[in-house]
């Protein structure tokens, strides 16, 4: 036995206990530390030793290091899960914001739409009230601001995508910075063989910070420094940190772009690659389809509006809202085709059919004018109208079109009924008239040209004679010889004394001086043409009394057409037995006969289907002289979609959620709020019209009503919403289950850490007992030799 | 081994759990608050989607309620007017049946048609009725009065320049009434029958007759036939005279020589020449003629042209050719037509045109009240004649004025139906609403304080689990 017996194991003993002791401590220091792993001490048996007598006697303990207890492979899970579930908590943020934008079902545009419609029924219980036509307007007022202020709050969302990535990728930047020097740290430590535990946690809890915003590909090198790879781009490698930045797209999407390169980095997980999803899809996705329910409703109730008539009657002047955009750089509005003059609302082929009204008579007159996109230009259109009767039109430097009515005339763009259909008298009218027995064209090419025909006028008998000659030059086929090339080259030829009229398709010509003794013949001169164009030679007289024919109704069928009234023999309206008015469609098919015989009582209003109703005077009618009239009858009077495109007696300006409004015309003076057809103070049929949108069906709204198409959004938005919320629960509570499972393996339980402490307590006491029962074994031994 | 459990897990989880709880406890708190179980449309999107159309459809029956309360009104007021209109009409009756039996003094009658010109008006302002500024029998001419009195030339008539058009207002899904009635439908008649031609007994008729059919005029008029003077076709030598002349159309005439005489219509023959000469013919009528000789032809037919006119001679037609069964006559004033045929036309005098069939409440009115004031002078017995034969237009004008009343009254009781309909439609749409989005507050409550109960549970259990360690018991 030697005197140093014990010591050396001894002092082993308390420099394990106490090193114990401390990382114990150390553990319960850090047992709220985020990202802490529990440490433990390792130890060993020292190296034994031989004695003399061949026994192997061991010399204590060593201590073989402390540890971080860590299951890397979970580890990597949990980064994962963090990304999954910053995802789903920015999808989750995003769809409730929008869902608090919608402000549904408490409050939010379908309740502003339900206004409007809401108002258009009040209104039509009394279209003449001022203060009800107000409330139409203010619901529009409503609607549009719900609509704007929609767009604009889901616009500034949109836009905080950016700002809210830039600050996410500093945080990405600041960790990366953090995990180079940390990188530094550790290398240096652990080249001398130490493990850096601590700062192993810290650089762990950085990455795990990191997974959160983006995903991220943490390698570890032999040296014990970390690099990180973010999209392939090494934002960490060893002490180096390469900053990533935020940028826009030519789109003006925003990107991330790594170091020096310019291409985007993608991203796949966590936050920011969740912000950058939503900035194409979630958003813009429900904005584009806000914005195309905006539009449609536009361009529906605007489609009514402009057709419609306001309360204040016939317009004496108006202008259009907009107007071309200069869209073949001449630096002139107007010259450019319709159909590339950029307006919101694309003109269509189709037809504008503008009335003008005698103010002090109330005749009216209405023209057609056929617009062609492709080969039209507003100019055209202003010329069109400036050739109609008392109106003028141009093209102002803005582009914009305005129309006057000269004084005492009024004009309106409604597919009201023309009250008084038989203006030319070529029906009823006091002036004699002879008119073809059927529609054009006639087939004349049987006549040797020029051919000619005497126009026979006069008072009484017929003193005046005027030739009238056809060319064939005068007609692009004279086998198809159309009414209106007649109509021009019989008037060319024609003085004072007549005119010819193109009426329903049909070729009359009328004498210009009226009463029962004025008398029309025709007579042919070289040729027959008279034969071909089936006009009677037998002369005929005028009226004294014109017989009056008037119409009362709204249209109801579904497309423009024209109706042809023509008798079926001669007599007398309410006299002649079985006398009939046969009415033909623009097709030429017999749409009704109505019984104007002797059952027949004059000025009785006739019913002729889809809402029209006629009635005729007392007086003579001549199916030989080809008498008759023509009356449109207009489902829509404008087919072109022109006056929409030029917000023309609209309703609301705007093309999309962003700038609908109330045209402010409107909001001045709700007399020009078009309530009816007619210039009745009480026709609240436009107003029906309006309701009838409520149900109708939209092609553009993928052939849902205006109402259903929302509901759909908002159905859909709920759904996306909870679903983000269940995502966000699901993707959370995995999380919190591998945390668990983290913690359960590299988190610090007190008890367990007091009874390491008592544990080191414990067998500290023993071997600083130990040395002291050595050492007086020592003095024993001393003492021995005294 | 069972799982390792550290003091974190137990902090984390504590923690996951009150917070489960609270936010469960805060929804359940937002929904027995607002009522409602649906705040956003996240809180169940399937319910959210049948929330926005019941609303739509509840917020659309409230104002298809209010359109039925405005409807009964609007319909209300039209027929307390009319119900105004029947009283009066039936004033008239009275006073009808008054002039119509006992014999009463000129002054008498026109005591009575005084009071028939201020009923005339009270009606006419009853047809002209308004609601807040609208005018109710105008149709959709609303803004300007339906009926205007206007007196000319043409004597008194009312005339209406409303339209026909309804104002069709929606009062339940899919149903459309029409809020007003046309006021011609209820003060104007079209019953029209055949038309009738009169004269005063003793007084010879003109030989004129109704063409049957085609005719426009309204209530009582007057057809006029005058001479017009000899048509071209007479002989050179004879032309009218100024004396009387009530012989219109063709006429026969015999010259004879030595001495000179002409005889017309077979009536005596009168020596020429002759200055105003009387000619009559054999039926006793008379023509004056001034004859200067005897013609180259002595015998033949000339014609004596008849002016005619139902306009008290505003506007006259002129006939030479008296072959018509139908030849058309135009009032100038009020622009209605009547075709007579004058075939038979062989006198001037008056008809009494009677349009039968066409007494409206207006008509009857203004011809009653000429009646009384008798300004064309009849007789005691005739006037009591016509009052009596008015009775039929006075009941006629009323019964319209009855038909208008039952159709507002049957609408009006359709529209207690249909409101009976909105109402119950309601009353199943808001149940139906309040299924899907109202929070079922005894449900509600009871879970609140269950989840009251467990928040308060898990908070004292986590502090005691949380508390407990080996700490607290090592000394």
């Amino acid at each position: 036995m030697s005197l140093g017996f014990g010591f050396t194991s001894g002092l082993r003993a308390l420099a394990a206990a106490r090193l114990g002791m401390q990382t114990a401590g150390n553990n319960i220091a850090n047992v709220n530390t985020l990202g802490y792993s529990r440490q433990r001490m390792e130890l060993s048996a020292a190296l034994p030793y031989s004695t003399g007598s061949g026994f192997q006697i061991g010399s204590g303990v060593e201590i073989g290091g402390v540890f971080g207890i860590v299951d890397q492979g979970l580890q990597r899970r949990i980064q994962l899960q963090q990304g999954l579930v910053g995802a789903a908590e920015v999808d989750q943020l995003r769809f409730n914001e929008i869902e608090g934008i919608l402000s549904e079902p408490n409050g939010g545009l379908s309740e502003s739409l339900q206004g409007l419609f809401g108002s258009i029924s009040q209104l039509q219980t009394d279209p003449a009230d001022r203060a009800l036509r107000g409330g139409v307007v203010q619901a529009g007022s409503v609607l549009s601001q719900g609509f704007r202020m929609i767009a604009s709050r889901m616009g500034d969302l949109a836009g905080s995508t950016f700002d809210e990535v830039r600050g996410l990728v500093r945080q990405v930047n600041d960790r990366a910075n953090a995990i180079a020097e940390l990188n530094r740290q550790i290398v240096a430590i652990e080249a001398n063989g130490a493990v850096a535990n601590d700062l192993r946690d810290t650089r762990a809890q950085h990455i795990h910070d990191i997974s959160k915003l983006l995903d991220t590909r943490a390698i570890e090198r032999d040296t014990g420094s970390v690099d990180l790879l973010v999209g392939g781009h090494l934002i960490v490698a060893s002490d180096q940190a390469s900053e990533l930045s935020v940028g826009k797209t030519a789109e003006g999407l925003t990107k991330i772009t790594a170091g020096q390169t310019a291409t985007a980095t993608t991203i796949r997980e966590g936050r920011i690659a969740a912000l950058l999803r939503q900035e194409i899809t979630g958003v813009p996705e429900i904005m584009q389809r806000i914005d195309q329910l905006a539009r449609n409703t536009i361009l529906e109730f605007n489609r009514l509006h402009t057709t419609g008539m306001p309360a204040s009657g016939p317009f004496s002047s108006l202008t259009s809202a907009y107007g071309p955009i200069d869209g073949n750089n001449t630096g002139i509005f107007g010259d450019e085709l319709l159909s590339q003059a950029g307006f919101d609302f694309d003109v269509q082929s189709g037809s504008l059919y503008i009335a003008v009204t005698n103010e002090s008579s109330g005749a009216m007159e209405r023209t057609r004018i056929d617009i062609d996109p492709g080969t039209a230009t507003l100019a055209n259109v202003a010329s069109a109208i400036s050739g109609i009767d008392h109106l003028t039109a141009s093209v102002d430097a803005s582009g914009k079109l305005r129309i006057n009515a000269d004084a005492g005339y009024g004009f309106d763009f409604s597919a009201r009924l023309d009250p008084n259909p038989d203006e030319p008298g070529t029906f009823g009218g006091t002036r004699p008239s002879i008119g073809s027995q059927s529609a054009g064209p006639f087939d004349i090419s049987g006549q040797t040209f020029p051919v000619t025909f005497d126009v026979l006028t006069g008072t009484p008998s017929l003193p005046n004679t005027e030739q009238v000659t056809l060319q064939a030059s005068d007609f692009a086929n004279t086998s198809a010889a159309t009414v209106d090339e007649l109509v021009a080259a019989i008037n060319d030829d024609l003085g004072t004394e007549a005119t010819a009229h193109n009426i329903g398709g049909r070729l009359v010509i009328q004498s210009s001086q009226g009463g029962s003794t004025s008398q029309l013949g025709l007579a042919n001169g070289s040729g027959s043409v008279l034969g071909d164009l089936q006009l009677s030679t037998t002369t005929t007289s005028g009226r004294d009394i014109a017989l009056d024919v008037a119409v009362e109704g709204n249209y109801t069928g579904d497309n423009n057409d024209e109706y042809v009234f023509v008798p079926t023999g001669d007599g007398q309206i309410g006299r002649t037995a079985g006398l009939q008015i046969e009415v033909y469609n623009k097709a030429g098919t017999l749409v009704t006969r109505l019984d104007v015989g002797d059952q027949y009582e004059p000025d009785d209003p006739i019913d002729i289907g889809d809402g029209i109703s006629v009635s005729f005077g007392p007086g003579s009618v001549s199916a030989t002289d080809g008498q008759t009239f023509a009356m449109d009858v207009l489902a829509d009077s404008d087919t072109s979609d022109l006056l929409v495109a030029l917000g023309m007696n609209a309703f609301f300006l705007g093309s999309s959620a962003s700038d609908i409004e109330v045209d402010p015309r409107l909001l001045s003076n709700p007399d020009g709020l078009s309530a009816g057809m007619t210039l009745a103070d009480g026709d609240a049929n436009n107003l029906e019209r309006m309701l009838g949108l409520r149900e109708q069906n939209i092609d553009d709204l993928s052939a849902n009503s205006i109402e259903d198409f929302y509901a759909d959004i908002v159905g859909e938005i709920g759904f996306d919403t909870a679903a983000a919320t269940d995502t966000l629960q699901a993707q959370s509570q995995l999380l919190e289950h591998l945390e668990a499972e983290r913690q359960s393996i590299s988190g610090v339980n007190i008890d367990e850490e007091m009874v390491s402490m008592m544990q080191y307590q414990q067998s500290y006491e023993a071997a600083a007992r130990f040395i002291t029962i050595a050492q007086q074994m020592t003095d024993t031994l001393i003492n021995l030799g005294r | 081994m069972s799982m390792r459990i550290t003091q974190g897990m137990l902090y984390s989880r504590a923690l996951a759990d009150v917070q489960r709880g609270l936010f469960r406890y805060a929804q359940l708190q937002q929904e027995v608050a607002t009522g409602r179980r649906v705040n956003r449309p996240s809180d169940d999107p399937a319910a959210a989607l049948r929330i926005l159309p019941l609303r739509n459809d509840l917020r659309n029956l409230d104002q298809l309620g209010s359109n039925v309360a405005l409807a009964r009104e609007t319909l209300n007021t039209s027929a307390s007017s009319l119900e105004d209109a029947s009283t009066l009409m039936q004033r008239v009756r009275e006073l009808t049946t008054q002039a119509a039996n006992g014999t009463m003094s000129s002054e008498d009658r026109r005591n009575i048609g005084a009071e028939i010109d201020q009923l005339l008006q009270q009606i006419v302002s009853i047809g002209n009725s308004r609601r807040s500024d609208r005018y109710l029998f105008g149709g959709t001419q609303s803004g300007s009065a339906p009926f205007d009195i206007i007196e000319d030339g043409g004597g008194t008539r009312v005339v209406y320049r409303g339209n026909h058009e309804t104002l069709d207002i929606e009062v339940a899904p899919g149903v459309n009434t029409a809020l007003n009635l046309a006021g011609d439908a209820i003060f104007q008649q079209r019953n029209r029958g055949a038309t009738l031609f009169s004269v005063p007994a003793g007084v010879t008729p003109t030989g004129a007759t109704p063409a049957g059919g085609g005719d426009t005029g309204i209530g009582f008029g007057e057809l006029d036939v005058t001479f017009a003077g000899l048509h071209t076709d007479a002989p050179p030598t004879v032309s009218a005279g100024n004396g009387t002349t009530n012989a219109v159309g063709p006429l026969s005439f015999t010259f004879t020589s030595g001495p000179d005489t002409l005889s017309v219509g077979g009536g005596p023959a009168l020596n020429l020449p002759i200055t105003d000469g009387a000619f009559m013919t054999a039926d006793g009528r008379t023509i004056s003629l001034t004859v200067t000789g005897v013609p180259p032809t002595t015998s033949g037919t000339f014609t004596s042209k008849a002016g005619l006119s139902i306009d008290g001679g505003e506007s006259v037609m002129e006939i030479s050719d008296f072959s018509s069964n139908s030849l058309m006559l135009r009032d100038s004033y009020d622009g209605t037509v009547l075709n007579v045929n004058v075939q038979n036309l062989i006198r001037t005098g008056s008809e009494d045109v009677e349009y039968s069939g066409t007494f409206d409440a207006f008509t009857t009115l203004i011809s009653l009240r000429d009646l009384m004031n008798n300004d064309d002078e009849l007789s005691d017995e005739s006037v009591r004649e016509r009052v009596a034969q008015m009775l039929t237009a006075v009941d006629g004008a009323h019964d319209a004025v009855l038909d208008g009343l039952r159709e507002l009254g049957f609408r009006s009781s359709s529209m207690d139906m249909l409101n009976n309909r909105v109402e119950g439609l309601r009353i199943s749409r808001q149940e139906s609403l309040s299924m899907v989005q109202d929070t079922d507050m005894a449900e509600a409550i009871l879970e609140l304080q269950r989840q009251d109960l467990s928040y308060q549970t898990a908070l004292q259990v986590t502090s005691r689990v949380i508390q407990t360690s080996l700490t607290g018991i090592l000394r």
